[in-house]
């Protein structure tokens, strides 16, 4: 039996095996430390994404490259830990195409799994949009290296039988990205080239014909998290007074109005709230401009010409809480697939290259009653403060319900895990 | 003194939309244009993707009908892999055909309760704080829960098969990827946690009837407001009945020749064609045969009413035959006959739903099939709004080169130009001053189209309205809101 040492993690004592990896003498003692490019099998560890960072001894460093040793001093849950970890997944979403709508890996992505359990519902970072090639050439998968995280799983994982390297790193600092071998990639069985899709923990890389085969509700991550209080929010005092009726506006911006049909999915509720709330500017009525400060504001969509900045000016010039509802509030969502594109190419597309297009046709719409459309889509934090984030596209219809009550009522809630997604 | 008359923003799907209205010196129209104020570009930035994605993404051009988007999309998609229609396993086709059919009964259901029934209960006149459905709810909560019920189950039929309510997937390249549990089933037959659809049916007819009252007292009305001849589009099966999910493409003009004889949806681009217009960037599709001028289209429950020889479930079907008797069998050019056969519609959904959950093939487990491998998939389905169109071409490798979307709002683009300019020439023209009720009659006019531009904001029908009024020198002049 090996030899059992000391060590202190958050300021317990523990007792564990001398040399074991820091990750799992952690997991083994129930404490969580999240990681992405971390297996267990790949030794030595990776190291490259430091989601796992840690205050071991002291210092910063990766839990995953670290091996228990006598009298180990270690801080994970502290509240700079804790935010230095969401600011790293927060950069990888903000340095990647990650438009989780689209991503048929959603559901099983580590990084999504991250998202979850790190809280993030926004990122303080602004989105690159780099225009980054989808690679068709492999004979069997499809390199989407939008979606890559350089964590370098698939480089050091990935090999024929003969040992061959699959993947390699290519050139360096932020122009790296994983190149493939197309000659040792058609060499791997089917089985083979599975696996090399699910080492990845993002949706880089792609199987053809093994798409979208778990249904939501049925996936990966819909149901598991590792966090026994996930997304909990403080308690507030039970309320001893009647609810005062509070003032909400809404409004569709660049949006699919999926996030206002989600806030109708509380169904018969409804009638509950609108006892309780009442609805200003709002598709749900006639009101065009604000008649009395509004207490909260749910801005679906995020801003695609000109027309949908300055309403949403006039939403924050006009609420006290402002809440971006949905992906593309939050993010810019799947519109913002056309920002590595110029527009101009997305005009003429639709206009003058058109397979139902009239022979000669030289109009691309330009008028004064039109708005402008913007250089790319932009979320509305880009634009305005945005006080709260809902996520989800949509969002689920009691999350977005149990958010707006806390946030006018400081009600107590808990968002259930299967309510919280990105897509 | 010349006057532009704004309305902005008339809410859509996507964004806004928004309508001037050109007066000359005397008061009288010149013009009028709905314009579309959005544009987000799908057709291109697809490109370059895996088609497989296609189905997903797709969908959110909307939130409302996603479901039409997503297997419109599959349809396209199964060619690619070599899978026609007919080629899918039953259980793919009835599972898409539930999922499709739970759609158009949730989004007619939104479309009558939460957005056209305040102006049918209330008046166009009536107070803006009247025209919603909180106030629908408050005079008359046995309608707006029936209302909101029977949406929910729409939803819930399309989270069954699909996992989520809105943007949830369940086609995949050449079938489905699951099937309907028995415990699934029953949940829409027993009546035990939801009302069933027995239940789905008795309201459908009631609510039908409901319109048929409403039509005895105010056919004038419906038979006059925004009326005009037009084109009218949608799918027929082969013998010649209402089909939402597959069939042949029919089209006929304002007094029920055929222009478009029943031909394979594959063949759409060598019949229509699209124009442009500087003033909007929504297009303008119509037949290539007829002509720009005469050759576009209204489609959704209106038109197909006018273009099937018969609904294929029988209540239905008894229904569109008192609809067809009040115009002796002649093409219905009246837009506000729109609502009575969107609920029409609604009770043939019920039904087929009904047939659909008792057929065992439901729950089978052959749910994909392979073929042989094309370049060019083209998907059309009648989707609640109707006739959309999906095309897309790869090259060899599976990556989109091509993408061609021609959505149900796109055809009725014209409709609602025409249906605008007629409230303009009829309502406003020599008016001298804009009342509530006048713009409430232009959005009336747009929204018994039920436009997919409402599939945004205009869901919850109230179009908040902003009219502006500008001298010949641009100045405002007069303002006017609808609050």
């Amino acid at each position: 039996m090996s030899k059992m040492i000391n060590i202190t993690i958050d300021g317990k004592a523990l007792q564990v095996e001398e040399g074991k990896n820091l990750m799992i003498a952690a997991r083994e003692n129930g404490i969580f430390i999240p990681s992405l490019c971390y297996y267990e099998h790949i030794e030595p560890p990776l190291g490259s994404c430091r989601v796992c960072s840690c205050k071991i001894n002291g210092k910063f460093g990766p839990a995953c490259t670290e091996k228990v040793t006598e009298g180990l001093t270690v801080e994970v849950n502290t509240p700079e830990l804790t935010d230095t970890r969401k600011a790293l997944v927060e950069m990888m979403f903000a340095e990647g195409n990650h438009i989780c709508p689209a991503c048929e890996k959603s559901g099983k992505c580590d990084l999504q799994h991250m998202g979850y359990e790190l809280g993030v519902s926004s990122t303080r970072f602004q989105h690159l949009f780099k225009d980054r090639i989808i690679d068709f050439n492999p004979s069997r998968m499809v390199m989407e290296h939008n979606r890559c995280i350089k964590c370098m799983r698939c480089v050091v994982d990935v090999l024929t039988s003969d040992g061959k390297r699959v993947f390699t790193y290519q050139n360096r600092g932020n122009e790296t990205f994983v190149g493939i071998d197309y000659e040792q990639e058609a060499r791997l069985t089917e089985e083979e080239a599975i696996n090399a899709m699910k080492i990845c923990p993002t949706g880089a890389i792609i199987i053809r014909g093994v798409n979208q085969s778990e249904p939501f509700g049925e996936r990966k991550f819909d149901l598991q998290s590792s966090q026994k209080d996930y997304n909990k929010k403080t308690a507030h005092k039970k309320r001893t007074v009647p609810m005062e009726k509070k003032i909400v506006a809404t409004v569709s911006l660049a949006g699919c109005f999926g996030c206002h049909m989600s806030l109708l999915d509380i169904d018969t509720e409804l009638l509950d709230v609108v006892e309780l709330v009442s609805f200003t500017k709002s598709p749900l009525t006639d009101i065009k401009k604000f008649n009395n400060r509004c207490h909260i504001g749910l801005i679906e969509g995020g801003c695609c010409n000109s027309e949908n900045v300055e309403t949403l000016r006039y939403f924050r010039e006009n609420c006290d809480i402002l809440v971006a509802l949905g992906e593309c509030a939050v993010w810019g969502g799947l519109p913002t697939m056309r920002n590595a594109i110029p527009l101009s190419e997305c005009l003429e597309e639709a206009y003058l290259n058109s397979v139902t297009s009239e022979p000669g046709n030289t109009i691309v719409p330009y008028h004064e009653d039109l708005p402008k459309i913007l250089d790319r889509v932009y979320a509305c934090n880009e634009i305005v403060k945005i006080d709260y984030y809902i996520p989800g596209c949509p969002p689920d219809a009691n999350h977005i319900w149990k958010a707006v009550k806390n946030l006018l009522w400081g009600e107590e809630y808990s968002i259930l895990y299967s309510e919280f997604k990105y897509d | 003194m010349n006057r532009k008359i704004m309305i902005d923003p008339v809410t859509r799907v996507e964004g806004h939309g928004r309508v001037t209205i050109h007066l000359d010196e005397y008061g009288q129209v010149k013009d009028s244009f709905f314009h579309i104020v959005e544009f987000r570009g799908f057709e291109r930035f697809i490109q370059g993707h895996p088609y497989w994605e296609a189905p997903v993404l797709v969908q959110r051009l909307c939130g409302i009908c996603p479901v039409s988007h997503h297997l419109a999309a599959a349809k396209a998609v199964d060619q690619l892999v070599g899978i026609d229609p007919k080629d899918l396993s039953p259980t793919a086709i009835l599972l898409r055909r539930l999922m499709h059919f739970g759609q158009v009964f949730q989004s007619h259901a939104l479309h009558f309760f939460y957005l056209a029934s305040p102006d049918l209960l209330f008046g166009m006149d009536a107070p803006a704080e009247k025209r919603n459905v909180v106030a629908v709810a408050v005079e008359n909560r046995e309608l707006a829960i029936k209302g909101i019920t029977m949406r929910k189950f729409g939803q819930e039929i399309i989270k069954a098969v699909a996992g989520k309510k809105i943007h949830g997937i369940l086609a995949v390249p050449g079938g489905v990827h699951k099937t309907l549990t028995e415990e699934e089933r029953d949940y829409f037959l027993s009546g035990k946690q939801i009302e069933n659809i027995d239940t789905m049916i008795e309201w459908s007819l009631a609510i039908v009837n409901f319109m048929k009252d409403y039509h005895a007292k105010n056919r004038k009305f419906l038979d006059e407001f925004a009326a005009f001849p037009s084109g009218h589009l949608g799918m027929v099966n082969q013998e010649g009945g209402l089909d939402l999910y597959d069939g042949r493409l029919r089209a006929i003009d304002s007094d029920g020749n055929i222009t478009l004889n029943d031909i394979s949806t594959d063949l759409y681009q060598e019949y229509f064609s699209e124009a442009v217009a500087q003033w909007s960037y929504m297009k303008f599709p119509y037949l290539k045969e007829v002509g720009r001028d005469k050759g576009w289209n209204r489609v959704g429950p209106l038109a197909r009413m006018n273009i099937c020889d018969f609904i294929t479930t029988p209540l239905a079907e008894k229904e569109r035959q008192a609809f067809i008797a009040f115009t002796g069998k002649k093409v219905n050019n009246s837009t506000m006959y729109s609502h009575w056969a969107r609920l029409i519609e609604v009770l043939h959904c019920a039904e087929v739903i009904r047939d659909l959950l008792h057929d065992p093939a439901l729950m089978g487990n052959d749910l994909i099939r392979k073929g042989t491998p094309r370049l060019k998939g083209i998907g059309i389905i009648e989707a609640p709004r109707g006739t959309l169109t999906h095309h897309y071409e790869v090259d060899e490798k599976g990556m989109i080169t091509r993408c061609n979307l021609i959505v149900s709002t796109t055809h009725n683009n014209d409709a609602m130009n025409t249906a605008v300019k007629w409230v303009a020439n009829n309502v406003i023209s020599r008016s001298g001053t804009i009342t509530d009720g006048m713009l409430n009659q232009v959005e009336v006019a747009i929204r018994a189209y039920d436009p997919c531009l409402s599939c945004a904001t205009q869901a919850m029908g109230k179009m908040p309205l902003h009219a502006e009024v500008y001298n010949h020198l641009g100045e405002l002049i007069d303002e006017k809101h609808k609050n």
